[in-house]
This record gives structure tokens, sequence and C-alpha cells, in this order.
């Protein structure tokens, strides 16, 4: 009783604040927490019911992990979550370096005119659909009419059948996430970047400082929760690929599949013939626990380092 | 953490107060007069067009004259059918009749979940006329073990691949196509082609056919005989035949009959271009009169093999009523209206005369430019087409050439039997997974059979393909039982 | 970190004057950025990787006005044989469903923006104040929905039967309304630009919270809000899926979508050999040239109005001056 009194006595106290996160809390409820009851149907052998989809859920069969058993149980499993996380490693660790530096560079040139044209023009592969962007990277690498193989043809090489060569695919899967990924990313960071009070940097020259010891000693740690938070947020990613990269991109060619089968493009072509709800909610639930599970360890270990930056 | 159990407390309290409403809001709209109009919500896979409305107010009009019931006609464009109903039906969304069918809207895997109502009783009340109508090894064919669950279309019942030929290129290099009974056959025409035309590539990119009833889509490994042992279900990819056709395929992939990036090209090969010289097609009577008229030049077909009935083609189109429909007799009603009525199947087909259409001489029309343009129906996919008017330029027998070819169709091993992959789902996806990572490069002559087929079958081993096998005899077995000889 | 901040509120005492800010911008020599070769190096650098970002689109472009002809012969290739406006001209013919389409994504994506940044900086504002005790829970409630969702089955029922939202247009503003992700970025930079001091200082002469919100919080964290800005104008802009889910009414379908439609049917069509019979259906759906032209008109506009936002990024800079 009296802890509910204090319960409501701190409502009252924080009712301007909660008023504030009221109209995002509705918004949570309704189109996020309403509808997440629906991960029931990953433990259910899900059967249509006439008297609506709690009728069908209710009357379906509870099959226990039957649903996510898929998603282990061949030697595929191994090969799809191993590139699934070392993809997503390398795109955390790469991706980070890459729209910092951008950034940094961005905030620093001098014809800040220019580097808005640039700016605008790195942004440009991020409105491009993967279907359009594949057909862009097959013109270089078509295997007749490519661009790549007929400068190896002119200049007195072999051509190279690049949809048939697996070993060539984890670099240009990685270049060409980069390359349309950065510019966006990179938004980000700038936009911290500029909202970094310029008095740290008169300080800075005043101390004598060069100008990579300003960004090593005042951009960088004044960006660095921003860093910490949107690396913390992409490890909650590392089971999720992105589908249009790995399944568009390489054009579902079969020779490849040991370097571009992820899961999300496993799960799309095992389910192709059956469209099973229960197993395509399975594997979304494995991919958002183990997310989960690895932002709390991570959060956990910013913490220990430093409360403030930690996500919660 | 205390807090934060209460926060999801309340947060839980808010989002059952919204559920609640929402559901008694729900349960009054029920129960209706029966002397009242009925409005019929019917979803179409079609792109959606300009005209629609305009021609539902004139359907309407006749089938509240005739049946007492209005048509909600929702066209859902063709790459967004299948997902966007897999959505609805699983919301438990209440409409009457939706297409359904063996490669869209999936008719069986629907009917045994449990989404489309039992049709056996209320087709012989309510659809008799249609009964009669549509040709019966459809609706037979179409029964998942004993129940029909939905109406089928009348229309080509057997499936019959066919080589076609660009005619300008057989007549000029004399060749003579008469004699082509497969892929192997090609061998000699393919040379000459590709030794006098450079800017030809032989082949257009089509899978190898192969002789086999598959029990699930295209690629997928299990199927049944069509000679020879009927009975027993197969591994397609451990046949000799497979082995000798993707020899056939490899052999023209070195040889530059087939283009090198065949395995990945998603080129459609248009028939407008004039670039080829042989592609794979699924034939249908005086099919090569049409593909002559949207190519602008001759194209001759010859058959690969007898048209078969396949559990494919008598589900190739369909319409079934949903089990959430309040008014399924009506649904039924409106149904074999559409299927036996020429008046209202022309409506919804070709549009309103005078506007998309004109009537020339002995009853045959022709497309004005609105119907083009503005109400461009799917034709195959709304029902009986056996019942439409022809063109101008349509021979005056095509109907009754369709039903010639109806009668010569030959029933497949494995009509009728539906496999239900529930039992072995975990397998199939895996399976999936292999399938879509060798055949297509197999299928295309991309790669050499003898090194890849014995890996491919390795790989569909380790999947677990011997359990789906036996799985599927066990299945069939139990089908043949009850149905008897 | 905890002790940059105590940093910050120590050099907010050296005041950059007016006067000073003026001289500094009559000059072309920038004393805070790169020097000499290491600029010019810098330039070369982004310049020709936002020539090769900007590439692709020209191709676009180039393939947009190749004749049908010649990218059946030849495939899409950046020198193309033959020239064509055949594409424009058919988009021509679809004008009607085009400006109509144009004119839905741009309500969508204007409205959608204002509800979304406002929702987004009001909740995020309120979880980056040390004051508000139950800035953690409500943190953790909005970072719990960017893993888990609830599938596309419910998510479908809230919207059509439990908020009957179906063909309008709120169905394609508010499933996209808020965004956990943007929220945790923008309490980052609540957390980072509005220093405690000066709303104390608002808070004693009086000032309710809400004001302070507006009159110093916003101004402040221009730079934060004009990035969640940008990014919820592009996901809006981008969306076609709610309108896969939701939209049927024709008039109601915005831009992406249109082309999502085409890319959706063809590959479709391809992929079913059964339809292979109506090649006539084939024919009716546009080619790779209009299809790309599709994606000149649909991205052309959104890509140059990046600009805009880029104008408050800088001013975030002058602002400074206010902080004091």
């Amino acid at each position: 009783m009296k802890r509910l009194k204090k319960f409501g006595r701190n409502l009252y106290s924080n009712r301007i604040w909660l008023l504030m996160t009221l109209p995002g809390l509705i918004w949570f409820a309704i189109f996020a927490y309403l509808p997440m009851f629906g991960q029931v149907i990953a433990f259910k052998d899900f059967r249509y019911d006439a008297d609506g989809f709690f009728a069908s859920v209710k009357n379906s069969d509870w099959v226990g992990f039957e649903n996510f058993r898929f998603l282990f149980s061949t030697n595929d499993a191994f090969i799809i979550t191993r590139n699934t996380v070392l993809y997503n490693l390398l795109f955390i660790v790469l991706g980070l370096i890459l729209a910092v530096g951008v950034a940094i560079i961005l905030s620093e040139i001098t014809k800040q005119k220019l580097a808005k044209v640039y700016q605008t023009g790195m942004l440009f592969p991020h409105f491009l659909s993967w279907v359009v962007v594949s057909y862009f990277v097959f013109t270089f690498l078509s295997m007749d009419r490519g661009m790549i193989n007929g400068f190896l043809e002119h200049f007195g090489f072999e051509a190279i059948s690049w949809y048939n060569e697996a070993s060539f695919w984890p670099y240009i899967l990685v270049a060409v996430s980069q390359w349309k990924g950065v510019g966006f990313s990179s938004i980000v960071y700038l936009a911290a970047i500029v909202g970094i009070d310029r008095s740290y940097y008169e300080a800075a020259m005043i101390d004598g400082a060069s100008k990579w010891q300003q960004i090593w000693h005042v951009t960088i740690p004044m960006i660095m929760p921003i860093i910490i938070i949107l690396t913390i947020l992409n490890i909650g990613n590392i089971f999720s690929a992105d589908f249009g990269l790995f399944y568009q991109i390489p054009r579902d060619s079969g020779p490849l599949y040991s370097v571009t089968n992820v899961i999300d493009t496993y799960v799309y072509r095992g389910l192709m013939t059956m469209g099973d709800i229960g197993m395509s909610t399975a594997a979304g639930l494995y991919q958002a626990t183990v997310g989960f599970v690895l932002i709390l360890i991570a959060n956990y270990i910013v913490r220990k380092v430093d409360e403030d930056n930690a996500l919660f | 953490m205390k807090k934060l159990m209460m926060f999801f407390m309340v947060l839980l309290g808010v989002t059952g107060l919204i559920t609640g409403c929402s559901n008694n809001e729900e349960s009054n709209a029920q129960g209706e007069n029966s002397d009242e109009t009925v409005e019929l919500k019917w979803y179409l896979i079609g792109t959606p067009q300009p005209d629609t409305e305009k021609v539902m107010e004139e359907v309407n009009e006749y089938t509240k004259e005739k049946i007492n019931a209005t048509i909600d006609l929702n066209l859902i464009d063709w790459g967004d059918y299948d997902e966007r109903m897999q959505v609805i039906t699983a919301s438990a969304e209440e409409y009457d009749i939706a297409f359904t069918s063996s490669w869209a809207n999936n008719y069986s895997l629907n009917a045994r979940k449990g989404a489309f109502l039992e049709l056996n009783d209320l087709l012989d009340e309510h659809g008799k006329e249609m009964k009669e109508a549509i040709n019966p090894q459809f609706i037979e064919g179409a029964k998942i073990d004993g129940s029909l669950y939905a109406i089928p279309t009348n229309k080509e019942l057997g499936q019959q691949a066919v080589l076609s030929f660009n005619n300008e290129l057989v007549e000029k290099h004399n060749l003579d196509v008469s004699d082509v009974n497969s892929i192997e056959d090609l061998e000699p025409l393919l040379e000459v082609i590709k030794q006098n035309e450079p800017d030809v590539t032989p082949i257009a990119t089509f899978d190898a056919y192969l002789p086999f009833d598959f029990i699930l889509q295209g690629e997928m490994p299990f199927a049944f005989r069509l000679d020879g042992n009927t009975d027993e279900v197969v591994n397609v990819y451990e046949e000799d035949v497979t082995m000798d056709t993707l020899k056939t395929m490899h052999d023209y992939y070195q040889k530059g009959y087939i283009r090198s990036d065949a395995a990945t090209s998603t080129d459609s090969w248009p028939l407008e271009v004039a670039n080829w010289f042989v592609r794979k097609e699924l034939y249908q009577p005086y099919a090569e009169k049409v593909w002559s008229r949207s190519a602008g030049y001759e194209i001759v077909a010859q058959p690969l093999h007898e048209p078969y009935i396949f559990n494919g083609s008598v589900t190739g189109s369909m319409q079934a009523i949903s089990a959430t429909s309040q008014n399924p007799e009506k649904a039924m009603e409106f149904l074999n209206l559409l299927n036996t009525d020429p008046y209202l199947r022309n409506l919804l087909d070709k549009g309103i005369e005078g506007e998309h259409y004109e009537e020339v001489e002995d009853g045959k029309i022709k497309d004005l430019p609105a119907r083009v343009e503005k109400f461009n129906m799917p034709s195959f996919a709304i029902g009986n087409q056996l019942i439409l008017k022809l063109y101008e330029d349509d021979p005056e027998d095509k109907w009754e050439a369709f039903e010639e070819f109806n009668d010569k169709s030959i029933p497949s091993p494995a009509l009728g039997f539906y496999f239900d992959t529930n039992p072995v789902r975990t397998e199939i996806a895996a399976i999936s997974n292999v399938t879509s990572e060798y055949a297509p490069a197999l299928l295309k002559g991309a790669v050499d059979p003898e090194e890849y087929l014995p890996k491919f079958n390795d790989k569909l081993y380790e999947a677990g393909l011997q359990k789906v096998l036996d799985e599927i005899q066990k299945q069939y077995d139990e089908w043949k039982k009850q149905h008897g000889e | 970190m905890a002790n940059l901040s105590n940093v910050s509120s120590q050099v907010k005492g050296r005041t950059i004057t007016q006067k000073e800010k003026a001289k500094k911008a009559a000059k072309t020599y920038n004393p805070y950025g790169f020097s000499g070769k290491t600029n010019i190096f810098m330039h070369i650098l982004l310049a020709s990787f936002s020539f090769l970002c900007i590439f692709p689109f020209i191709y676009v472009i180039i393939i947009s006005l190749t004749s049908e002809q010649s990218l059946a012969q030849n495939g899409y290739s950046i020198f193309p044989q033959e020239w064509s406006l055949e594409a424009y001209r058919y988009l021509k013919t679809m004008k009607d469903q085009l400006l109509s389409a144009f004119g839905v994504t741009l309500l969508v994506t204007v409205l959608g923006t204002l509800i979304s940044v406002s929702i987004i900086s009001l909740y995020s504002y309120a979880i980056s104040r040390k004051q508000f005790i139950y800035r953690k829970q409500f943190t953790f409630i909005a970072f719990f929905t960017m893993l888990f969702s609830g599938g596309l089955v419910p998510f479908f029922i809230v919207v059509t039967q439990f908020l009957d939202l179906k063909n309008t247009i709120w169905a394609l503003i508010l499933p996209l309304a808020v965004n956990a992700f943007y929220i945790i970025i923008m309490r980052t930079f609540f957390q980072q630009s509005v220093p405690e001091a000066i709303l104390e200082s608002a808070r004693i002469d009086g000032a309710g919270e809400f004001r302070i919100f507006l009159q110093i919080v916003v101004p402040l964290a221009v730079p934060g809000i004009a990035t969640i800005a940008l990014f919820s104008t592009l996901a809006y802009w981008n969306d076609w899926f709610n309108a896969l889910l939701f939209i049927d009414n024709p008039n109601l379908v915005p831009l992406q979508s249109l082309l999502m439609k085409i890319e959706n049917n063809l590959d479709f069509i391809k992929q079913n050999s059964m339809m292979s019979q109506n090649s006539s259906l084939l024919n009716s759906i546009p080619q790779d040239s209009v299809k790309m032209a599709i994606v000149v008109i649909a991205t052309l506009p959104i890509a140059l109005s990046y600009p805009f936002f880029q104008k408050y990024f800088v001013k975030g800079l002058t602002i400074g001056g206010v902080k004091e």
C-alpha cells in the first residue's frame, strides 16, 4: 500500500516528463507492444480459424521448439550463422571507421560549399534500391558484357566468371555495402561534430595542438557517446543481415552460397515453397533474442567502464 | 527491475483496454437479414484498372437483379498478391471470394490450414449449372482428400511444354523443325544458327524439360515418373534421364548455344526482339497465333510431350470461398453465374460494349483503346474461359479446339494427390535451400552434371531427403488406397 | 566523459564576440580546418568517392534514355547503341497517376516528418533528463521495440481492425511515426548539447518545462533535430511496404510503391512459367527503361532536397552564441 502511494507520488511529481513521453508511449503500446503477442505463433503449428486471429492462435497446437529446428538442423546452419556474424562484425568496425572518418574530413576541409556537394553526392546510393544497385554491379561483373572482363580481355588476361567464383565475393559485398551506407551513416556523426562547441578547439589551439591532435583529443572524445550508442545498437542486429545485399547483389547465384548465404536469405529460400508463418516468426524471434542478449552484455560492459554512456 | 515490472503492467493495462473496446465493436456487426442485398468481397490477382469502378457498376446492376448481391471487387497487383493474401487470411479478415492457385495464394496449403470453405455440398446446391459447364476432370483433380475447396477455371486442362521457334530463321536457313521432339533433336539446327547468325543466341535461356510429375514447385526434387513405375516417389536428380538431359544442356552451353551467364541472368527475352532461335513455352490451343501476334513475326511450336493433367494445371486458376465468409451461399451463386452466364463473364473480362470493345461480324469482337489502357483484366484468372467472346482474328473453332485438347490430355500419376508438407517442414526448408543452390545452374546447362549432380544429391540427403521421400510415399500409398484404382 | 561536461561549462566562459566571428567569416582561410596539402588530398579523396556514388545514378539516367531494342540486344550499357525518349513518353501517359502518387508522397512525407519529429523529440528529451526518475524504464520501453516486433500479421490486425486505417493516409503515416533508434540517437544529442546549467537558470526564472523545451532546448539541438527530421523524411519517402499492405485505393498509392509494384510484378511474372502462356501480360508491364525513368523521378526530388537539411547542420555553429 505504502509502495503504491509512493508510486503515485512519483508519478505526480514526474507528470511533466510523463506528459512529454505520452504520445510516444501510446504509439509504442499500439504499434509495438500490442502486436507482440503474435510471437507465440513461433511455438505453434499455425492453422487458420474463421473466428479470427485470436481463435487461430488459441486453437493451433503447441509444438515447442519444432519451428526453430530448421535454423539448426543442417550443416548449412553453421555456414549461415558464421557468414551473418562475420559480415556484420566487419560492417560494424569498418562502417564506424569510414563514417566517422568521412564526417571528420567533411567538417574539417576548407570550402564548405564543396563539402556540401560531396555530402549530397555520397547520399545518392542510399536512395537506390538493392535491385537497381544489382543491375549496376552486374554491368561491371557480367561474364559476356561486363566492363571488368572487357578490361581483362583487352589486356590479355582471361575473363573471370564473377558470379561463379566465391572467393571474390566477401570483398565485393563489403565494398558495395560500405559504398551504399557510408554517406548516410556519416550524417549522424557530422551532426554531432557540428554540435561541438567551437571554444574547445580555440582552447586546444591556444595550447598549441595540431589539427590531428585536435581531432584526437577534442572531436573523437566529444562524439564518443554517439559512437558508443550506435555501436551497441548495431551489435543488436548482428544476427540479422540486409536481405537485399546478400540476395540481389550476388543475383541468387548458387555457387556463391558458401559466402553469400546468411540467416535472412536462408529463411527466405527455405520458406518459399511453404510460406509457413510459424517458422518465419521463429526465425525472427531467434534473431531478436540473440541480439537482445548481446546488447545486454555490451551495455553491461559499457556501464562498468562509464555509466553515462550506457544505453540504460 | 521492480519499477520496470510496474511499468510493463501499466502498459499491458492500456493495451488491454484498447483490445477490449475493439472486440466489442466487432461482435455487434454480425447477423443480418436474408432479404437484404448482400455485398460480396472478392480478391482477384491483377493490376488495378482505372475503369474497374465503372464496369462494376454495370456488373452490380446485373447481379443485384439476378441473385440479389453486389460485388466489391479488389484487384491486387501480381507481385503483391501472395503476400497480401497471406496476411489477410492469417488475420482472418472477413471476405467472401479469393483467387487461389498453385502459384499464387497457394491452394493446397491454404485449404489444409483451414483458410477456405469446403465446397462439395454448396456446389451441389447452388452451383449445379456451373458443375456441368466445367470439365469434371478439373473438379475431381482439385479435390484434396475428397473435398473441393475452390472452383477451378474452365480452360486448357493439360499442361504441355513445347519448343517454339523463330520461323523467320527456320525458313531463312531451310530448316525442318517437324522432327524435333526433344531437346537432343535440336543439335543440328542449333549448329546452323550458331554458325550463320552471330547476332542470335540460339537458345533463349530455359530450364531443361524433365518428364516427371513434380510434387512441389518446379525445381524441388520430389516427383513421380510419368512412365514405368509411376507409383514410386523418386528424387528427380538421381534419375538417368535427368543426367542425360542435363549433359545435353551442358554440351549446348559449352558450344555457346546458351548465354554464358544463363544461370544468373534475369533477362526476360521479350518476344518483340528477334534475337533468339528456340525457346520453351507452355502450350494451349492456338498459342502460336497469340505469340506471333505479340512478336510481330511468325512463331511455330513443336510439342515435347503429350499434354498431361497435373495438379498444377487443374489448380492453375481457381476461386475459393473464404472460411470467414458470412454469405457462402451467395458467393457460390455468384460463382455459378460467373462461370455460366456469358453476359456477366464477358462484362467482367472485356468491359462495356461500345466503350471498351466493339462487336464486329458474326459475334466476334475487337478491343477499343480503352480496354487496353483502362480495363486490361487477367482473363484466365476470372473464370470459365470457354464462354468468352472471340476476337476478330481468333479461329472460329478456338473453344472447340480447347475441348479437344482437354479430351486428349492424360491424367498424371499423382493427379489429385496433395502432399501435406507439415510433418517434414524442417527438412523441406533445408532442401529448398540446397535446391536453389544447385538446380538453376544445372537445369540451364551452366555447370557439368557429372560433377555437380553427385554433389547436389549428397547435400540433398544431408538435408533430409530420405525422410521426405518416405513421408511422401506413405501419404501417397494411403491416398491411393482410399481412391482405389 | 563526465569530466568533459565539467570542462564544457568552464570553457564556455571564453566568449567569441560577434565581431571576431564576422572577421573570421570574411577570411577564406579557415583556422579550424585542414591546411595545405592535407586539405587538397582530402578534397580529391572525397570528390572521387562522391563521384563514385553519383555515377550509378547517371547510369540509371542513361538506361532510362536507352531504346528497348538495344537493351534487349546488348543489355545495360553505359554507352548505349541507340538513345530513345520512349520511356519518358510512356511516363507522360501515366501523368495523372504519377502526379497523384507524387502528391500522396509529399503529403505523407511532410505531415509524417512533422508528427514524427515532435513525438520523438519530446520523448527523447524527457528520457535525457536526470530529473525524470523513470528515464531508464522509458528508455528500455523504446529500446525493446527495436529488437522485438510483433510480426506482420498482428501488426496488420492492429492497423486494419483496431484502428481501421486501411485505405487512409494515416496507414502510411502512423506506422512510421516513432522509431526507437531515432529516439535513442536523439537522447544522446540532448544529453550532449543541452547542458543542465542553462536549464536551471531558466527554471529559476520560472519558465515551465514545455516553454524551456521550445525556447531553449530546441534551438540548441537543431543539428540533432535536423538529423532526425532528415532520417524520417527519407523513411517516409522511401516507404512502399505500408502501401503494399494497407492501400488498395489507386489514388492513395505513393511514388515508391508504384515503383516497387512494377519491380515486383516483373520478378513475379518472370519466376512463374505458368504465366508465360499469357505473354500479353508481360507486354502490359513497363519495360526496363521505363522502370529506370521512374527511379529517376522518384529519387531526384528527395536527393536534391538534402541541401535544405544541410543548412541546419551549420546553423548549430552560430547558435553557439545563445548558449551563454
